[in-house]
């Protein structure tokens, strides 16, 4: 039994070290990937005049959607915001979905909007669409107000498409802030179609936390105060510039934020439309959009734009972080379960290779693993004499690894787009990434372990997102 | 109740021990003389074992797993020749392979060498680039300051010093010589090509003529040559873009070379340049150009043509081309230039076997107001896809010919589709009192949804 165990613990050490290694590896070469995508991304927008997309009699059209759930704090100034956007061939659809609040009320009374005798079909199914409602004042022309019966944001997403009249749907949280040219940066790579059919756009999300915000719109960047959303402000760096970008640049990106994403509205309706059965729909709709479109044999592309786009608050309090990256831990295992065919399947060529197994492997797996070999060191800790050098060792590299990455994370954003105008941000910020790994990063595996646990509970809800809202802390939030 | 917890305290401390000791090896009580023989089986069994499984490891060259099995049997028989002789072995074997300088100086980690040096390494590696990353992010700050205001000093300095030279009566060799100082290096002189750039947009005639002497005066066309020239692609394009701006035609092979060029920006600024310098065949590529002519291309060519005015290509030939979108580009360009001249040939391709040019083709004809058409729509409506029977009945909408009443009311009546239902209302809404009398009466009718269609027809703030 003795040698059984040593054979065990010896696969495993190995296996760990190596996962840790094939991760680690494959940081590194999305990083250089993002690295060189960025650059061209960079130079080739140096030669892009977004004026004249305002200017062009031939843009397509956009039908910009945002499901409202007891949103009455915000609204009218997000939907000010949404109506200033930077296009000329756009209509916004905002989707109360059953708020228990006074949204509805806020809406109709702010924007002098009455029931109209709206015709449509439900092509998507959707929860009852109770009435919809323009404004009589012609100035919110563009804006359709559609009040329904509760479902969820996937169901109100469906039901704002059932309502679109136009080719492209620009799906956004309506809490989060639009950058003004969001619009024409996400609808530019529809327009540059070659061979390859746009399926969908996607931006990066910044975070809003501490800054100063104006009518629905940011005024003044800061980076957050508190400790939980400036390491997420690193978190989110790391992913969008170091991460999607090469998966972008790969064809092989699983992920379009549900945030902010732009897609064709008319391979959205053949695939059904967002799935009211998972907590993640962002990712499962796209996912099931490249599906489609391998399984049609049609050439496509979901591209990835560098460009900071949506300004969005995120948790700032232990409790509503755990519960929003349980639900994210469920989403993604809905999605990879639902769509297991994928798996190492060449038929869906590097999007079900390498996109697919990437995720399965290191997004869902790595925690998980993380956490058994944590278990598995304390075992040895009590019951075997563990090899404390190789052991310290191994956390030195492991540390120094994660601190370097978010430090490039910093240089990438510095070199692009450097939102944060302050030296002192940068080196907060570095300070933030030496703690991160030892402080954030075991609490982001405990929430997944907990995200893995309650999903084979069979708990399906979304969890209460608490936010502190633009509105309570006076121009900052 | 106090006995029973005493009792169950008993119970609870038995499998307690027991357990501990199952755990830890140890015996529960003191062994009697058979059990200590035993014991002594036992342990001569486990050192043989350990051999066994020290020696196929060893074998194996799992050096980390059979020096664990020999460092055991050493533990059960410390005066034990053969482990000892073994452990030796596996560890010189272990050294052998590792760095010694960390080895010898640092720990003593029994992993092998090469793993130990690649970790060490890529934590060097990681703590280097580190504070490389740092320290470039912080430096950065200040260059891209220090640039940005320098650049903000030269283009002060050069408007001045541009407007005053336009407005200037005669040449003044001082003012040349001063800005010949000024421009002495080479982002001097990219800022003030910029800036001449920026300017000839605003200016025609005399005054454009007088920047572009001033421009080969200051031989700038020699940087913007040695740009086009480049093999870096972006240089290459900035290039393109200034002799195109300033008209200076140096470049022309490299630039029509370019014309089919892979990349998607160098392509568009050979396009733009050609139609700027070369204004005989500006748009001879166009026939030529095999890949799909973008939206975006497209837009760009639109924005070129109407800002700087230029003559229009041939849209009646460009619309036999064998690329499609270039007949999508020329669709797209008759309707915005209202070239009600081509019908002929638009009519032509609403046989077209791309059903996205048939789409765009009725869209134009409509958009055009193209009455002749309308026999040719009426007759292909039954064998179209979905999305041309929806822009037949859109371009039927803006024509507004009062002899298809019958037509709609029939896609009306027969059509189960909402959208379609939609449109052909809409359409029969635009016929005047005639439509609007239609709609009146079916507004009344209980017959499908007749009544919820027209309502949102005739619900102004809806459409």
């Amino acid at each position: 039994m003795d040698i059984f165990f040593d054979i065990l613990s010896y696969i495993v050490n190995n296996f760990i070290l190596g996962l840790t290694i094939v991760i680690f590896s494959s940081y590194l070469i999305l990083a250089l990937i993002s690295a060189i995508a960025l650059r061209n991304y960079l130079r080739k927008n140096s030669f892009v005049d977004y004026n004249n997309i305002i200017l062009a009699p031939v843009t397509p059209s956009i039908s910009v959607i945002a499901p409202a759930y007891n949103e009455e704090k915000s609204i009218v100034d997000n939907i000010r915001a949404l109506l200033a956007l930077y296009y000329n061939n756009f209509e916004v659809t905002v989707v109360n979905d059953g708020s228990t609040d006074n949204t509805f009320k806020t809406v109709i009374e702010a924007f002098d909007m009455e029931r109209v005798n709206y015709f449509f079909d439900y092509r998507i199914p959707c929860e009852r669409i109770r009435g919809v409602y323009k404004s009589r004042n012609r100035s919110f022309k563009k804006l359709t107000f559609i009040d329904k019966v509760n479902g969820g944001k996937a169901d109100a997403l469906n039901a704002g498409i059932n309502i679109s009249k136009n080719q492209l749907i620009c799906s956004i949280d309506v809490d989060s802030i639009m950058e003004p040219d969001a619009l024409l940066k996400l609808v530019k790579p529809f327009m540059e179609e070659g061979d390859k059919k746009v399926i969908g756009t996607g931006g990066v999300i910044r975070i809003a936390n501490s800054c100063q915000i104006e009518n629905g719109q940011i005024k003044r960047i800061h980076l957050p105060e508190k400790f939980l959303p400036r390491v997420q402000v690193l978190e989110y760096t790391r992913a969008f510039l170091m991460a999607r970008m090469a998966w972008g640049k790969l064809n092989g990106l699983l992920l379009i934020s549900g945030a902010l994403g732009m897609f064709d509205k008319e391979t959205v309706v053949k695939c059904g439309g967002y799935s009211t059965s998972t907590v993640g729909e962002d990712m499962e709709l796209v996912v099931r959009m490249r599906r489609y479109m391998a399984e049609q044999k049609q050439k496509y592309e979901v591209i990835y734009i560098p460009d900071p786009l949506v300004w969005t608050e995120v948790p700032s309090t232990l409790k509503v972080l755990g519960r929003q990256r349980n639900r994210w831990t469920r989403g993604t295992m809905e999605t990879l379960f639902k769509h297991k065919v994928l798996f190492m399947n060449p038929k869906y060529g590097i999007f079900g290779m390498l996109g697919y197994t990437y995720w399965l492997l290191f997004e869902w797996l790595a925690p998980v693993i993380e956490f058994l070999g944590l278990i598995y060191f304390t075992l040895l800790v009590i019951f075997d004499e563990p090899n404390w050098y190789f052991f310290l060792l191994l956390f030195v590299f492991v540390y120094t690894f994660a601190v370097s990455l978010s430090t490039w994370a910093l240089l990438f954003e510095e070199l692009t787009y450097h939102k944060y105008e302050k030296r002192r941000d940068v080196l907060k910020l570095f300070i933030t990434a030496l703690i991160e790994p030892i402080f954030y990063h075991p609490l982001t595996v405990y929430w997944a372990v907990r995200g893995n646990i309650d999903y084979m509970r069979g708990v399906r809800s979304w969890g209460k997102m608490d936010r502190v809202g633009f509105q309570r802390s006076k121009g900052k939030i | 109740m106090n006995k029973r917890f005493i009792q169950l305290r008993f119970i609870l401390n038995i499998v307690l021990i027991t357990f501990i000791s199952l755990i830890a090896n140890l015996p529960v009580y003191p062994a009697s003389e058979k059990e200590s023989a035993e014991l002594v089986l036992q342990r001569e069994r486990d050192y043989e074992k350990r051999i066994i499984w020290g020696e196929r490891f060893f074998s194996l060259h799992l050096d980390a797993l059979a020096l664990k099995q020999f460092e055991r049997a050493n533990k059960i028989k410390p005066g034990a020749y053969f482990p000892q002789y073994r452990i030796k072995q596996v560890t010189l074997r272990l050294n052998q392979s590792q760095n010694r300088f960390v080895s010898e100086f640092i720990f003593d980690f029994n992993k092998p060498g090469f793993l130990i040096t690649a970790l060490i390494l890529v934590i060097v590696f990681s703590i280097t680039s580190m504070v490389i990353a740092l320290a470039t992010a912080l430096i950065n700050r200040n260059n891209m300051m220090r640039a940005e205001k320098r650049k903000q000093y030269l283009l002060e300095e050069y408007q001045t010093m541009l407007v005053n030279y336009l407005f200037a009566t005669e040449i003044n060799q001082e003012f040349i010589s001063k800005i010949k100082k000024i421009s002495n290096n080479k982002f001097n002189r990219r800022i003030l090509i910029d800036q001449m750039i920026d300017l000839s947009i605003t200016l025609t005639g005399e005054e454009k003529e007088k920047l572009k002497n001033l421009y080969l005066l200051l031989g700038l066309d020699k940087d913007s040559y040695k740009r086009a020239m480049s093999r870096k692609w972006h240089i290459k394009a900035k290039g393109f873009r200034e002799l195109a701006f300033m008209n200076i035609p140096s470049a022309n092979k490299e630039i029509r070379r370019c014309l089919t060029s892979r990349n998607d920006i160098l392509r568009m600024e050979a396009q733009f340049a050609t139609i700027r310098l070369y204004p005989d065949n500006s748009f001879e590529f166009l026939e030529q150009l095999k890949k799909r002519y973008t939206l975006w291309e497209q837009l760009n060519v639109y924005e070129t043509i109407t800002f700087h005015q230029l003559n229009l290509p041939d849209f009646d030939h460009l619309l036999k081309s064998t690329n499609d979108s270039i007949v999508m580009f020329s669709l797209r360009m008759i309707r915005i230039f209202q070239l009600r001249n081509t019908f002929n040939t638009m009519l032509e391709l609403l046989s077209h076997k791309s059903a996205e040019i048939r789409n765009q083709a009725i869209h134009v004809m409509g958009a055009l107001k193209i009455n002749d058409c309308l026999p040719q729509l009426k007759r292909i409506y039954k064998t179209e896809t979905y999305e041309n029977c929806l822009e037949i009945i859109k371009a039927i909408a803006s024509i507004n010919d009062e002899s298809m009443l019958g037509f709609l009311k029939l896609v009306l009546d027969k059509e189960d589709d909402v959208q379609l239902q939609i449109e052909a209302a809409m359409a029969i809404n635009k016929l005047g009192i005639k439509g609007s009398d239609t709609l009146n009466k079916l507004l009344t009718s209980d017959y499908k949804n007749y009544q919820i269609i027209v309502k949102h027809v005739l619900d102004k703030r809806i459409n």
